[in-house]
């Protein structure tokens, strides 16, 4: 009952984080919260867990938790890394800000041209 | 499109190219070009030696990769009030004769985009391996573009202030190429192929694509799409 227990909350949780990653990642967001879900149902009725595992091919229902457990930590592990582009995205408009700011300064100063275009030659 | 001379300003995206942008810049300005080149936070003073050789120059402040200095390169040449907008290679591999011809070709046209084309064209010591990998990616990008180009990942291309407006790269690296073509398709807006010729050097070569990059591509381009 106490594995049960922890099992429990940290699943509960694991769909807290898969739901408000839902809104940036929609597929992995669904994904994960339909994982974390299936791990609740099998926590709660291991018996329903060897018969599901015997039914996909696995031995023994405690491996299905497991192998549930891994698509898990990828599922996390791969939303992880798109949060990572999406900062990524957020570092490069703030960078080439920075950059056109600059040179904008830079070709306003006295002396410098006005435009970087000019008529075909 | 203006009906006087329209003004073009050709975009370098350059990173650590210090043995060669002097070179690649004169080349261009000497041609009559304007040139803007992005130093996407080289750590060997190729800004210096670009501005040095009469390009403006605009500095990411850290490394961001190709993709998005190309997209400075553009938000800059249109606040400039370019007409048209040129990307063109930093490692010396592009001719500067093909910028003409570029421009020339989507005048005459009327589209919005001149692709280079270098089996359209000619290519100067291309190894057999990065053909293979070329006509690879070709195939990918017919495929999932629905553009019946003939060359893909080709950094010299011209297109009208309208055709650029209608780009917004969001992969940084080497993946902007497939980007671009996406984008194009997206748009809706006419585009041609242009001849053009490569000349390979073991520079340039180093400096390319390699087989992993094209795993690492797909995978940016599978992420971008798993990502709002």
């Amino acid at each position: 009952m106490i594995a049960q227990l922890f099992l429990t909350v940290l699943l509960s949780l694991v769909v807290l984080y898969a739901w408000s990653a839902h809104r940036k990642a929609p597929v992995v967001g669904f994904l994960a919260v339909a994982a974390a879900l299936a791990g609740l149902y099998l926590v709660w009725l291991p018996g329903h867990a060897t018969w599901l595992a015997h039914a996909a091919g696995i031995g023994r229902g405690s491996d299905l938790v497991v192998y549930t457990w891994v698509v898990i930590s990828l599922l996390m592990l791969l939303n992880l890394h798109l949060k990572l582009r999406a900062q990524m995205e957020e570092i490069t408009r703030l960078a080439r800000s920075i950059a056109l700011a600059e040179a904008a300064r830079t070709l306003t100063a006295p002396g410098e041209p006005r435009s970087a275009a000019q008529p075909r030659p | 499109m203006p009906t006087s001379a329209p003004s073009v300003c050709v975009v370098i995206a350059a990173f650590n190219e210090a043995s060669v942008i002097a070179g690649v810049v004169a080349g261009v300005v000497q041609a009559g070009w304007r040139v803007v080149v992005v130093d996407d936070g080289s750590a060997d003073g190729t800004g210096a030696l670009a501005r040095a050789a009469g390009a403006m120059v605009v500095v990411h402040p850290i490394n961001l990769g190709q993709g998005a200095a190309l997209q400075t390169g553009f938000d800059w040449a249109m606040a400039q009030d370019a007409d048209i907008v040129v990307t063109f290679d930093a490692d010396g591999q592009h001719r500067v004769a093909d910028i003409a011809r570029l421009v020339d070709a989507l005048q005459a046209s009327g589209a919005d985009y001149a692709l280079g084309s270098r089996f359209l064209g000619d290519t100067i010591a291309l190894p057999a391996a990065r053909r293979l990998l070329l006509a690879a990616a070709t195939a990918f990008t017919r495929i999932t573009t629905g553009l019946a180009v003939t060359d893909t990942h080709n950094g010299l291309r011209a297109m009208t202030r309208r055709g650029v407006s209608r780009l917004r790269l969001r992969q940084n690296r080497m993946a902007h190429a497939s980007e671009i073509l996406h984008q194009i398709a997206k748009s809706g807006l006419a585009w041609i192929e242009t001849p053009i010729t490569i000349e390979y050097s073991a520079y340039s070569l180093a400096k390319g694509q390699r087989m992993g990059d094209a795993f690492t591509i797909l995978v940016d381009l599978f992420a971008h799409r798993m990502h709002r």
